[in-house]
């Protein structure tokens, strides 16, 4: 579509040359250090050239035209072109034309060319028109946004590919030509998003006894030089993450600690600590074995993880593993926050954030996690927990959370702040916020003025908003990376050319050189490039149901009535051709090992693809749930397929080899019909062990705040009412 | 008065919200408790007032997964009424709400059996019929704000495929919005005249493709001329 | 639908009660008495009443709530189920009067015994089709809801009556008339053409689809997701099935038992000089285990529209 468009200059240029760096001079100098950066100014800010004065002028200088696509020679000899000139160039090459994308996704060159003028159409000739007053980021005043509304909607499913960070950023490129980013029906943020690129946060380089991290343990590397990798250029983590194995891993890689952890790769644990992940079931990927890591010891006998400890409500499949487990409440039972300090509740036009606070008491002996974090770093005395003369300085987690400040005004809740509760997202610590949130119905909600609804990356008015809120650092305009330095950064050192910390292996530098490129491109998985694609013809993705979402960490009498076993979905002419009936048993393979799983007929599923819900299935015994649950004979997990490493490089871990997310929808795999004998869910566990004083289910329950007030019919109507009509 | 449901079938997600906030509000309320046999064992099974099935019309690659929440549709020819011998069941003059005396209920299943809608489940704890009451003991209760006296149901879904209103009133925002976009009955040839109205699926839009009216060719560096566009 | 035991005892064993009820009263009217002493037709009487009041106690036995039981007498208005009770409950003081009425006059048959006596009967009649209007008025269950409900109910019941009658009378030594062998013969003849044709019928598509449960009746239309995982109320009490061999076999047995065998016997019967009681006795039990079983795929054979719903085409 990118292809389609820029062919015919079906593109917003007035946006790329206003908010994106497409206008940016990137140097051409293959083979050398500086091939590929953005040239810059002497004050270091990146060069346009400016069709004006003909010359080299700041990106940053409002008073410029830049020239959206061109090649220059520098007055030192350097050739330098614009991103919008590479950007052509890349894409105009036949290998984007719709005949060759539909061969690798499937969808008829007809239809990827309609779609792309269908959204050009929208964009360009059926745009809409808000008539406000604003003012832009150079601080000239508008009197309108246009609209150009044409959006789309991509969750985590595209980064769960290891090809997915790339993905992601293609979209944004298509999006920003069409110029329907923050606009009026276009792809908006919500606050305290948009935030400049890349945020200046780096991930914590050094941790030790007795001393804060220096910042917090996740960020945002911009070149080699922030990696959390030793001289010898191993990783610090136990993760890997931020090594070069995953350089801007800003989730962190959960999903290898543990196979990390028993290979001693790079380094042993003695103890692992578990909070709402049920590495010994669902959240790892190649359960199994997973399980069996668990269990492994070394010459001595000692378990190569020593101690591990979890935190959970219910008798999840992990807690079997631990030496410790620290109950924790359910949600109905303890305070929370949704801040706007992490991933709040906000919407498009209004900034919110959101409280839970207990509904019900607690019948046990248990404290939340929250609570026992806050206690922990009181007795710890960890410099932020303790008060000038060295006493505990919160009581509890209510008390943390009012009166926590990140920087002065600015807390976990932006709601009712200030003494009087009389301030909104900046004020001095209110004891009565928590009071103030229940009266509202446990939510705060601050509407944007309508000249701070959009453009919002180049809004005066809503950057400055944003900086008094502690939501960016600077009122700068957030200029939208078409191309981004950051990958080119780590390509040169994988060509060996970079000025500064270099991979150790040949495999590392093949990787960067590979995937991290500049500009979005297409490429096949990792794990599909190292299998043969005929012998695992199928795709198989799995997802977490509607009504389950946010029950992965518990276990609900009503919510399993809808789904207590899942099915693998599969396209119903498919199946039927290969022999396998509509709720059929049938045999699942990967490279990684197989599963026995009930087949469902759909129609709405391509036929060379196959899904399932997931985390439906459970260990026998677990969750409290009776051993001959369904969820046990009938569910079953994907993830016994999913490897978390690579079929042919066993060291280097199944992800996105740019941002480390874990890779769980490249999984291929075939399937047969299992024979009429082989019923019943495949691998099945050991049953889980009752734990002491463990309580049985109930065969029956009637929950119910209070006994019905029953609707009373009179005697007399009942036996004077005629028929209906 | 004909109060009723009005669904939309082409926003439905089949999300199970309404099918779980009316369990929850119903649970204790006027129809209660709604008892659920063998709750953490094998095959769960409980009485819900509300339930969700999915269908998939027409055949693969011309199909559409449609997510069908249904509950009691509160019928003109409620034949569930008429068949009760206790007078447990009523429909109410004043409302068209069809209710259960759960005091004189006796159990014989004969009204679900009335039922062509699968409105009506047995609780089995209880030994009496349940079935939607419209949240009779929301829309009517004065201590509520005026927007929440409405079904539970009605109240939490997410992309309001369920509007709650007076069919009778033509100009209700449920039977103008039924007028305009062809409210369906289920079942109607038996002629039960339900209440609840059902929304099709909207057609899908066309959207026009931009019309090519140059020859240009983006692609190529040499011919491109930049427009003079300030920062 | 699913079968519940009660159900089917209690029609079948109250339907062999009024009829043996109804025979006893219509031979008494027409023709007088055929048995030796008064005793025995005391008898007859009370196991006519015992056979009524099981069927009915154990119609009962299926409520899920039996203390309001009582309240079932109330909706006569508009219920068949209601109106069936009442009148159950009716017949008790009007057949005991009719007796009461015979013993008093030392059984002779007057004017009130002929009143009395032709109030029972048609109140068999119209009890029986009141049973069976429970079924036939339900729209939802096209296999129901129609004439033959209460035409086969109320030949069933008259039917059973007169082989229950039949017994009565031989397991007294005694020897009913002819015609008793001759009606037993046309009804069974009849019952099984009734039932054959029952099959057919029963077969044909309903006009209800799954295609207007859903409103879509221009396209193809599937069930995917029931919405729950394991069977609720309603497939419980609605999409109850068997497979299609044990359904082939039930009708054969159906035919055979409740129908083929009564007939032939009775056929015999009416060949001989002195009727057999074991062959009446055979009779019987052949016609209650077939007529059961009548019953039990009268259930099985009644597809519920819920089960449209279900995935159920038509």
């Amino acid at each position: 579509m990118v292809h389609v468009l820029l062919k015919r200059r079906l593109i917003d240029e007035e946006f790329l040359v206003r908010y994106t760096n497409a206008p940016q001079l990137i140097i051409h100098a293959p083979g050398s250090a500086e091939h590929g950066l953005i040239l810059r100014t002497d004050e270091g800010e990146p060069a346009v050239w400016d069709q004006v004065s003909e010359n080299y002028a700041s990106a940053c200088d409002p008073n410029v035209s830049p020239a959206l696509v061109g090649e220059y020679q520098t007055p030192d000899g350097r050739t330098v072109k614009t991103a919008m000139a590479l950007i052509l160039e890349k894409y105009s090459d036949l290998q984007y034309a719709p005949e060759n994308a539909a061969e690798q996704c499937g969808i008829a060159a007809e239809d990827i060319e309609r779609f792309a003028l269908e959204m050009a159409q929208i964009a360009f000739k059926e745009s809409i028109r808000i008539d406000t007053e604003w003012t832009d980021w150079a601080g000239r005043k508008h009197d309108h946004f246009i609209g150009r509304p044409v959006s789309m909607h991509a969750m985590r499913g595209i980064s769960a590919h290891s090809n997915g960070f790339q993905t992601c950023r293609a979209l944004h490129l298509l999006q920003a030509l069409l110029g329907t980013i923050d606009c009026p029906g276009g792809h908006l943020a919500k606050p305290p998003y948009p935030k400049h690129i890349p945020p200046h946060i780096k991930p914590a380089r050094t941790c030790a006894p007795n001393t804060p991290l220096e910042s917090p343990p996740l960020g945002f590397p911009t070149s080699p030089e922030d990696l959390l990798i030793d001289e010898n250029g191993d990783p610090l983590r136990i993760d890997k993450a931020y090594s070069w194995d995953a350089p801007i891993a800003s989730h962190g890689m959960m999903h290898m600690v543990i196979r990390n952890a028993v290979n001693a790769d790079p380094y042993s644990i003695d103890t692992l600590m578990l909070f709402m992940a049920n590495m010994a079931w669902n959240s790892s990927m190649n359960t199994a074995e997973t399980m069996n890591m668990l269990r492994e010891k070394d010459d001595n006998g000692e378990y190569k993880i020593p101690f591990i400890v979890s935190c959970d409500a219910f008798h999840s499949e992990t807690v079997n593993f631990s030496d410790l487990v620290i109950p924790d409440t359910t949600y109905l039972e303890r305070y929370d926050t949704i801040s706007m300090l992490d991933r709040p509740i906000s919407e498009p036009h209004a900034a919110c954030d959101a409280i839970r606070h207990p509904i019900l008491n607690t019948d046990r002996d248990v404290r939340s996690w929250q609570e026992v974090l806050i206690e922990l770093g009181g007795r710890l005395e960890l410099p932020l927990f303790i008060d000038e003369n060295g006493g505990r300085r919160y009581k509890d987690y209510k008390d943390f959370i009012i009166n926590y400040e990140k920087t002065p005004g600015i807390g976990f809740l932006a709601g009712w702040r200030g003494e009087n509760g009389d301030q909104h997202l900046v004020g001095a610590p209110n004891p009565k916020q928590w009071e103030a949130y229940i009266e509202n119905e446990s939510f705060f909600e601050l509407k944007l003025a309508d000249n701070q609804r959009f453009l919002r990356h180049s809004n005066q008015g809503y950057l400055e908003f944003a900086k008094n809120a502690g939501w960016v650092g600077s009122t700068d305009q957030i200029v939208i990376e078409l191309y981004s330095e950051t990958l080119q950064s780590f390509r040169l050192a994988g060509e060996g050319l970079y000025d500064g910390p270099t991979p150790k292996t040949e495999e590392q530098a093949e990787r960067l050189v590979k995937y991290f490129d500049p500009l979005p491109f297409f490429y096949k998985p990792l794990e599909q490039q190292q299998q043969d694609e005929n012998q695992y013809p199928f795709y198989a993705i799995n997802q977490r149901p509607m009504h389950m979402y946010h029950s992965w960490d518990s276990q609900n009498a009503w919510l399993r009535q809808i789904t207590s076993h899942n099915y693998m979905y599969m396209n119903r002419k498919q199946a039927i051709d290969l022999g396998i009936d509509d709720l059929g048993w049938a045999w699942v393979e990967s490279h990684n090992g197989r599963i026995r799983v009930q087949v469902k007929y759909m129609e709405a599923v391509e036929k060379n693809t196959v899904w399932t819900w997931n985390a439906i299935g459970k260990q026998a015994g677990a969750w409290g749930l009776t051993k001959d649950a369904n969820e046990s004979h009938q569910g079953f997990l994907m993830n016994h397929l999913i490897s978390e490493s690579l079929p042919k490089q066993k060291s280097i871990t199944n992800s996105d080899p740019i941002t480390g997310q874990a890779a769980w929808y490249d999984l291929k795999v075939n399937i047969r019909a299992a024979l009429a004998e082989e019923q019943g869910s495949w691998p099945e566990f050991d049953e889980v062990k009752t734990l002491p004083r463990q309580q049985s289910t109930p065969d029956s329950v009637s929950y119910a705040t209070h006994s019905n007030v029953n609707l009373n019919r009179s005697n007399r109507d009942i036996l004077t009412r005629g028929g209906l009509k | 008065m004909k109060l009723g449901l009005l669904i939309d079938l082409d926003t439905c997600v089949g999300c199970h919200g309404c099918a779980t906030a009316c369990k929850q509000w119903n649970t204790s309320g006027t129809i209660g408790p709604l008892s659920d046999s063998n709750p953490y064992g094998k095959d769960p099974d409980g009485a819900w007032l509300n339930r969700i099935r999915t269908y998939e019309v027409g055949d693969a690659p011309d199909s559409k997964t449609v997510h069908f929440p249904m509950s009691c549709l509160h019928c003109e020819n409620a034949d569930c009424v008429t068949v009760c011998p206790t007078g447990a069941s009523y429909k109410r003059e004043e409302d068209g709400i069809v209710l259960v005396d759960q005091d004189k209920c006796m159990g014989c299943n004969l009204c679900a059996w009335a039922c062509p809608y699968g409105a009506r489940e047995l609780d089995h704890d209880q030994g009496v019929m349940k079935k939607c009451t419209l949240c009779v003991d929301r829309i009517y209760d004065q201590n509520l704000p005026e927007e929440e006296r409405q079904p539970a149901c009605v109240l939490t879904c997410p992309t309001s495929s369920r509007l709650f209103g007076d069919f009778d009133d033509p100009e209700s925002e449920v039977s103008i919005k039924s007028r305009q976009r062809g409210g369906r009955d289920l079942m109607p040839e038996l002629g039960y005249e339900p209440t609840n109205k059902y929304l099709p699926p909207r057609e899908k839009a066309t959207v026009e493709m931009f019309a090519l009216d140059s020859t240009e060719d983006g692609f190529s560096l040499k011919s491109w001329v930049n427009k003079m566009i300030a920062r | 639908m699913h079968p519940a035991l009660s159900i089917l005892v209690f029609t079948v064993t109250s339907g062999f009660g009024y009829g043996l009820m109804t025979l006893l009263i219509l031979s008494q009217l027409l023709g007088g008495s055929p048995f030796a002493n008064v005793n025995a037709y005391l008898i007859a009487f009370f196991v006519a009443f015992v056979l009524m009041s099981i069927g009915l106690l154990s119609s009962t036995f299926h409520l899920a709530n039996p203390k309001n039981a009582w309240r079932a007498f109330n909706r006569f208005r508009t219920s068949w189920l209601s109106r069936e009770g009442v009148l159950a409950l009716l017949y008790y003081p009007i057949a005991l009067s009719y007796v009461a009425v015979l013993w008093i006059n030392e059984w002779q048959t007057t004017v009130a015994a002929y009143v009395l006596g032709a109030v029972c009967v048609v109140l068999g009649f119209v009890l029986t089709h009141c049973t069976a209007m429970i079924y036939a008025s339900l729209k939802t269950i096209p296999q129901w809801h129609t004439r033959r409900v209460p035409i086969g109910f109320c030949l069933f019941f008259i039917y059973s009556g007169v082989l229950a009658y039949a017994l009565a009378v031989v397991s007294e030594g005694g020897s009913p008339l002819s015609a008793v062998w001759i009606a037993a013969c046309v009804l069974a003849l009849t019952g099984l053409v009734f039932k054959l044709k029952y099959f057919t019928f029963v077969g044909e598509p309903s006009k209800t689809t799954i295609n207007t449960a859903t409103t879509f009746t221009e396209a193809t239309v599937r069930l995917f997701d029931t919405g729950h995982s394991a069977e609720n109320f309603l497939q419980k009490e609605f999409a109850y099935v068997v497979g299609p061999k044990t359904q082939a076999l039930a009708r054969k047995a159906v035919l055979a038992l409740a129908f083929i065998v009564p007939l032939v016997l009775s056929a015999l019967q009416f060949s001989r000089e002195s009727s057999s009681l074991s062959m009446a006795i055979a009779a019987v039990l052949c016609c209650y285990v077939g007529l059961l079983l009548e019953r039990w795929l009268f259930f099985i054979e009644a597809k519920h529209v819920v089960r449209r719903f279900y995935g159920e085409q038509y």
